[in-house]
């Protein structure tokens, strides 16, 4: 088992490697640069933008500036942003625990709620299984950056007294800084709770058909440890593969809610640095963004070996 | 017809089926009895009906399908098809149990084999988690497990075919019922494990006071286990009596083709 997660760890590595190596050159290939984008719409002569651009080493060779920039990345160093010139770690660092907390929130909700409706809809069948279904349809259908906007403005038009966009901090008042991330959140959670609603949906039933489950009903155990020792705990095991699996499409999706509810977070930052063209920014955002997710796999992993004694990686 | 000696009398069972909507019968009104711990053998081809008989005294319908079922299952006086769900369920593992055919798939892959006879015992005998652990690695040295309290912390996939039906085994009789049903026990196993796992359920049916209910589809199986013989056939019992007066008289033609296709070592054997 240790071995099992020193070898996935030391395996993310290369995986890191190859990620900052694509984001590095899909980068650059976008049309523009930090130059052009800075200057916008003044007219600034070419060899100003000449002088940006050496200033920025953006003059050199890609493959150049690739092995400055890993030099530093090696040693902890992620450069300085092109727009604020300040060190990208300390930009990033407290973005990407708003962000982290979002994504947590948004993760605890969709695992509740999917559970749940999931686990209601396979052991009531009938009405319930129905509503749920349909409800979760109608959520699948629609985006989650449009229910977000929906929630926008039915809070304003019946609420219009709870401000939505006053993101608190955490360090000044940790309740109310929850509280102001229960509706981004919520709009996050919803769609990722219909992926793990029907996985929790089809898991149940797969397991309630298995003559194990039989036996437990003639062995004349109660309802609840059926439920609990026999179908849940048999079910999990795909339910922890889509929720680890759907923690990237959490992420992803935090972008687009942080910049509706304007919430200080990764995604915005991201947003700006793209807008930017901020390269050292936008880099170093991917692989914070790569590393959790790769971790997020390790700890699913970790997770099936203490549910299901069959799952062993020696 | 109301042998006050019987442990379970079955009248005019009949169990039906909703195939979309559409009726199916499978079960078309059979009776019979069962003795206290007389052992009693179910023979039928497959489809006939067996396993549905014996889910109806257990009052379990597969899940995901709804059952009918008709008749009366007199259990002790008690009429099993008409009490509250509640005692049935204390009638389940503590005074009717039941061993399946397929070992490979009847245990719970995430617990450890120890886990699923404890909770059995803590369910009916009402046992401490300790004492229940004291009396799992008994039963699991009852059934012939070796090394049983160690044994007791694996997990089903650690155990051979034969191996997890013993386990089965210990927990049917865990709570020491009145009434075994054994659904074709040896069906999924090595023709070298059948015999052993057999002479077990016998072997416990006298030590235990069981009565058990054997069900196969293999004449071979019954002959010198059980005294009686139930002949299933399409839903029906079309023919029962003593073993050996079956064997040498078989009545109905459908019993005697059964008997035809016993292996000849079998009968052979017997017979000397
Ligand atoms: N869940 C179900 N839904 C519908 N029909 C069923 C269901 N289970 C069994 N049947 C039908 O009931 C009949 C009897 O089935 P049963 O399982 O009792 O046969 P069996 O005698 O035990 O056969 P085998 O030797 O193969 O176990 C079969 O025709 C079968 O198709
Ligand atoms: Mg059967």
């Amino acid at each position: 088992m240790i071995r099992m997660v020193a070898v996935r760890l030391a395996l993310t590595l290369p995986i890191l490697l190859g990620v900052s190596i694509v984001a590095f050159v899909l980068m650059r290939a976008l049309p523009g640069d930090f130059a052009q984008a800075s200057a916008g719409t003044t007219a600034i002569s070419a060899e100003a933008l000449d002088t940006i651009r050496r200033n920025l080493g953006l003059d050199q060779p890609v493959w150049q500036q690739y092995l400055v920039w890993l030099d530093g990345a090696l040693t902890g160093d992620l450069g300085r942003s092109f727009a604020t010139r300040q060190p990208v770690t300390g930009e990033l660092l407290p973005r990407l625990t708003v962000t982290a907390e979002l994504t947590l929130i948004a993760g605890l909700m969709a695992l509740t709620m999917g559970a749940c409706t999931g686990l209601a809809s396979a052991r009531l069948r009938g009405t319930t299984d129905w509503a749920v279904r349909g409800l979760n349809s109608l959520l699948l259908a629609v985006p989650n950056f449009v229910v977000a906007t929906l929630i926008v403005l039915l809070a304003g038009l019946y609420f219009p007294t709870v401000g939505i966009f006053n993101y608190v901090a955490f360090a000044s008042d940790p309740l109310g800084n929850i509280a102001s991330l229960l509706l981004p959140a919520l709009s996050l959670a919803l769609t990722v709770s219909v992926t793990i609603s029907e996985n929790t949906r089809a898991a149940v039933l797969e397991v309630s058909s298995q003559d194990y489950v039989m036996v437990a009903r003639a062995k004349g155990l109660r309802a609840w440890t059926i439920l609990g020792n026999y179908l849940v705990r048999n079910a999990l095991t795909p339910v922890i593969t889509v929720t680890g699996l759907q923690l990237a499409a959490l992420l992803g999706g935090s972008i687009l809610i942080e910049t509706i509810f304007t919430i200080p977070g990764m995604g915005q930052y991201l947003f700006d640095s793209i807008a930017n063209r901020d390269y050292p920014a936008i880099q170093a955002i991917v692989l914070v963004a790569a590393t959790i997710v790769l971790l997020m796999n390790v700890v699913v992993d970790i997770a099936y070996a203490r549910v299901d004694a069959r799952v062993s990686y020696d | 017809m109301d042998d006050p000696r019987a442990l379970l009398q079955v009248r005019d069972l009949t169990a039906q089926f909703n195939r979309d909507g559409v009726p199916s019968r499978v079960v078309n009104g059979i009776s019979f009895d069962i003795a206290p711990g007389e052992a009693v053998g179910f023979v039928g081809e497959s489809g006939c009906g067996k396993s549905v008989t014996a889910r109806a005294i257990m009052r379990l319908a597969p899940e995901g399908s709804s059952v009918a079922w008709g008749g009366r299952i007199l259990f002790r006086g008690r009429d099993l098809l008409r009490i509250e769900e509640r005692e049935m369920r204390d009638m389940r593992g503590r005074r009717i149990a039941m061993v399946f055919q397929d070992p490979m798939t009847s245990l719970n892959p995430v617990m450890t084999v120890g886990a699923q006879i404890d909770d059995m015992l803590c369910r009916h005998a009402g046992l401490s988690r300790r004492a229940a652990r004291r009396r799992t690695v008994e039963l699991l040295g009852l059934v012939g497990i070796r090394d049983p309290a160690l044994r007791a912390d694996d997990h089903p996939h650690q155990f051979s075919g034969g191996m997890r039906q013993r386990v089965l085994i210990a927990i049917a009789v865990s709570c020491q019922p009145d009434l075994l049903i054994a659904d074709e026990p040896t069906t999924a196993l090595d023709v070298t494990v059948q015999a052993q796992i057999l002479r077990l359920l016998m072997r416990l049916g006298r030590e235990l006071g069981m009565a058990l209910m054997l069900i196969t589809h293999d004449f071979g199986v019954i002959a010198g286990m059980v005294e009686r013989v139930y002949v299933m056939h399409g839903g029906d019992i079309v023919e029962s009596g003593e073993v050996d007066a079956l064997f040498a008289g078989p009545q109905h033609p459908y019993t005697r083709a059964l008997l035809a296709a016993v292996p000849r070592i079998e009968t052979a054997g017997r017979t000397t």
